[in-house]
């Protein structure tokens, strides 16, 4: 809205999702396996096994390789993804915790040298203080997750920070300790799931069963502590952004599971490396950390699914949008915004007037900035196919769109603009569904019911689900007509007297013991 | 209805500390980060053309490589450096860069595609033996000419974000952001200003490796010396050329005020002329005297200088490029006291602490190497 909306046609959120989640399985890597490092170059030399010392030069190569080159230049590739598809966030986390960033800055500094004099220092340095660089690397290492964890978390749960705007506030948050022992624990897991790759590699067999049992003391241990850490962490939660995963938000529920279902995978294959570690293949290896990529971005995918709809908590919308109004916010606040209209706040607007015959090229631009950071009409969160499925006409559509922050368990800010615009939104949207998928003939409750009603009333066992329609199904029927009698939030839908009949009908037959 | 006003709104937080305490971290950790990715890229270069050079080919080969293995690290030094005043920059800038990043999306975000190439090739080319000096060569090549490719695209978004009223037709022709900032007529010049800054940096490169060599391979170190010392004359003489270019395409208010109308301007420019003019002096002195430790110190110590100069213009040119839209006296501030001074304390302790890491690893005295069985 104050910025111009960069038009990724694959999907913006995508985009960022491809890129974060690489980083961070690089990341996470970069800070176990500096304490993998150093505790096996201490094992190899105090055991006298220099075939391990050996293996382990060929490691920390691959180590800095992979961290140094690509964890580096990715995190920045996060940076720049997140200030080309979500300006305003990324300018509001910098002016909030620019502090922040440029401790982890400090750090990351000694990182990247330290990481490299331990690589260089193998045939150079004394033994003594080559460990020494291994040890700067890792604390210099776990200090940036610390910083940036503060970052990460707060965004999810900005805690008492909404109210006080205080540094330490935002950055110790509700979800900060959880999620710093959560991805600990995975920096470690990590540690020995990369470790196994390199491991796999070698030939002498001895060489690689003792490597491989070595790594399984990283992997093992970790997934004991990480389903207690992300109990912990799914317990600070607020219940009404986890409820998202647990049914009312599709994504963020399938990738839950997928996220519990394949660390349950990682850990029986990291178990069945055990049976015969000598005889561990390149090819199981790959499986593995393919394994393990994929429940860390799905574990990912859930954490940024349940923030919506905000990208900081109860401060900013995911469409950068203003929860409130606040001083310098330039008018981006839904209050503003319903008052003056999203074509004369939003800065980059080509079509400003809204008139009776532009009502689709202006949807069109309200479409690009309140909605196109999270979706696209028919590629990610695609919008084509769900308007197809619920088979709404404009004028249905443009009485939806009021009542975007109710559905789906609140996921979505609500709609910001006037009634003209929220109407030319509706033009649009309707125009971009193919007059062909238009559902003809008889239509029966239920339906209906998932067509108009599922997306805010979607737990049918709920108690007091309907309460407030009247059994009688001609009162019923009578009070359909207006929604907004029964409860003034719900959208002015117009349904038809066939609709309402097949709904009450259903509604009745289906919840007969309904207050 | 009013005319369309494109330009973002500042940010609504207020900015963590006074306005003069960012910039001065902006300049000075942008002086670091330019540092670096002079000897980053001019050492590529000396490597290359060091490798075609005619006459003694032992030595073409190991000036190559001496240059070539230190480069990765200087890819990392680059990185690192420029986190900083990026964080910097979007501190106070941000509605002017994030909007020209928009507005060339697609390039901006690939340069670091071509980033990761280039570091990963800087590695691999390090890694080859003399023996595959060819191989080592060519994969350079590729790795140099993508960083040429980001610093263009650099130049290109840095100028974007400094002229707002070429935003807008570039936007709306593509919002995809397939959009480059060709038609900027300081593009070609400021970038060739850059690069030739770098060549001459790059000679400087060859000169200081010359002066650790010079007591134990003095017939080589005097081969780099001359090599290095003789193309960082010739690149500062160039750059008398290039930079007039520069100077000359930018729009007369903004020349004028390196010329008489901003007296800090007109002194800094008047210091890096005279700055380089006596690098060439006394590094051709040095040569003809084969005096390797004169050209070395005269050469950096002129040569770091002339670049600080450079750096506070470039930052002064910034300024009067947005001085119809940036007014710094209205940011509001609210310094962070409970956080601020941690991080100038870490940032004081972590730049000891990298020297004791440095000292450390280069002073080891009497170690056989820990890789040793």
């Amino acid at each position: 809205m104050n910025f111009p909306v960069w038009e990724v046609s694959f999907g913006a959120g995508l985009l960022i999702a491809l890129v974060a989640i690489l980083h961070v399985f690089v990341s996470h890597f970069a800070v176990g396996g500096g304490l993998f490092l150093v505790m096996t170059e201490r094992r190899a030399r105090r055991s006298g096994d220099s075939a391990m010392l050996d293996w382990l030069k060929i490691h920390s190569k691959f180590f800095v390789l992979v961290t140094v080159v690509f964890g580096a230049i990715s995190g920045v590739a996060i940076w720049f993804t997140i200030g080309l598809i979500g300006p305003t966030a990324t300018s509001n986390l910098i002016h909030i915790y620019v502090w922040g960033w440029a401790i982890e800055w400090v750090f990351f500094f000694i990182e990247i040298t330290s990481a490299l004099l331990y690589l260089y220092g193998w045939e150079k340095l004394p033994a003594s203080l080559h460990m020494w660089y291994g040890w700067v690397y890792f604390v210099a290492a776990y200090a940036s997750l610390v910083v940036i964890n503060g970052i990460i978390t707060f965004m999810l749960t900005s805690g008492k920070w909404v109210d006080t705007h205080r540094f330490w506030i935002g950055f110790f948050n509700p979800t900060y300790f959880p999620s710093l022992l959560v991805r600990t624990c995975i920096a470690f897991a990590l540690a020995g799931v990369y470790a196994l790759l390199t491991a796999s590699r070698q030939r002498d067999v001895s060489l690689k069963a003792r490597l491989v049992k070595w790594s399984e003391a990283w992997i093992l241990p970790s997934f004991v502590l990480i389903p207690v850490f992300t109990w912990w962490y799914i317990r600070t939660i607020p219940s009404e952004l986890w409820s998202s995963a647990r049914g009312p938000m599709p994504t963020a529920t399938h990738f839950a599971y997928l996220a519990a279902v394949l660390s349950g995978v990682t850990l029986l294959l990291a178990l069945a490396a055990l049976v015969r570690p000598a005889r561990l293949r390149l090819g199981f290896s790959l499986v593995l950390l393919l394994s393990a990529l994929v429940t860390m971005g799905s574990f990912e995918f859930v954490r940024e699914a349940i923030r919506k709809p905000y990208v900081i908590q109860n401060y900013l919308y995911s469409n950068s949008i203003y929860v409130q109004a606040m001083p310098g916010d330039g008018g981006f606040d839904v209050d503003h915004i319903n008052q003056a209209g999203v074509l004369q706040t939003g800065k980059w607007i080509e079509t400003r007037q809204l008139t009776a015959n532009n009502q689709i090229a202006a949807g069109h631009e309200i479409f690009r900035v309140e909605c196109e950071s999270c979706h696209t009409v028919s590629a990610y969160r695609g919008l084509r196919p769900y308007l197809i499925r619920r088979q709404w006409d404009q004028e249905r559509l443009a009485a939806m769109l009021g009542g975007l922050n109710l559905m789906h368990n609140g996921v979505m800010p609500p709609f910001a603009g006037t009634d003209a615009e929220r109407e030319a939104l509706a033009a649009y949207l309707s125009a971009e569904q193919p007059a062909s998928s238009r559902a003809q003939g008889a239509i029966d409750g239920e339906t209906v019911f998932q067509r108009n009603c599922s997306m805010c009333h979607q737990d049918l066992t709920q108690p007091d689900l309907f309460s407030s329609l009247p059994k009688d199904p001609a009162a019923a029927d009578e009070a359909l007509k207006s929604l907004p009698g029964i409860f003034p939030l719900m959208p002015d839908l117009k349904l038809s007297d066939q609709e309402r009949s097949a709904l009450v009908q259903w509604i009745n037959a289906r919840l007969p013991n309904r207050k | 209805m009013q005319a369309p006003n494109f330009i973002p709104t500042a940010d609504p937080n207020p900015l963590p500390a006074p306005y003069w305490v960012l910039k001065l971290l902006l300049i000075v950790t942008f002086y670091l980060h330019i540092l670096a990715m002079n000897f980053l890229m001019g050492g590529a270069v000396m490597a290359l053309v060091g490798r075609w050079r005619s006459g003694n080919r032992a030595f073409a080969i190991r000036s190559f490589f001496d240059v070539g293995r230190k480069l990765p690290s200087l890819v990392a030094a680059t990185i690192t450096l420029g986190i900083a005043p990026l964080l910097f920059l979007q501190v106070i800038y941000g509605q002017y860069f994030y909007t020209s990043s928009i507005v060339m999306g697609w390039p901006w975000l690939l340069l670091l595609a071509m980033l990761t190439f280039a570091y990963y090739g800087f590695y691999l080319a390090a890694s080859q033996d003399e023996g595959n000096f060819g191989r080592a060569g060519w994969i350079l090549s590729v790795s140099l000419l993508l960083i040429f490719s980001i610093g263009f695209l650099f130049t290109n978004n840095l100028m974007l974000s400094q002229t707002p009223s070429q935003w807008a037709a570039k936007y709306f022709h593509d919002p995809r952001g397939w959009n480059l900032n060709l038609s900027e007529p300081t593009l070609v010049p400021r970038y060739l200003h850059f690069f030739t800054a770098a060549v001459a940096v790059g000679g400087l490169f060859l000169v200081l490796i010359a002066l650790k060599r010079w007591k134990e391979e003095t017939e080589y170190a005097r081969y780099i010396f001359q090599f290095g010392g003789n193309a960082f004359r010739y690149a500062t003489m160039a750059q008398f050329l290039v930079g007039t270019w520069f100077l000359v395409s930018l729009p007369k208010d903004k020349r004028m005020l390196f010329l008489g109308d901003n007296t800090l301007a007109t002194a800094l420019l008047m210091l890096g002329i005279a700055g380089a003019l006596a690098a060439i002096v006394a590094v051709g002195k040095a040569l003809e005297k084969d005096n390797v430790r004169l050209g070395a110190y005269a050469g950096s110590g002129l040569t770091a200088f002339v670049i600080l100069c450079m750096s506070v213009m470039r930052d002064i040119l910034r300024d009067a490029y947005l001085q119809t839209y940036f007014h710094p006296e209205e940011f509001a501030v609210k310094t962070q006291w409970n956080v601020f001074p941690m991080f100038l304390a870490l940032f004081i302790a972590g730049v000891i602490f990298w020297l004791v890491m440095m000292k450390r690893y280069w002073f080891v005295r009497g170690a056989e190497g820990s890789g040793a069985k």
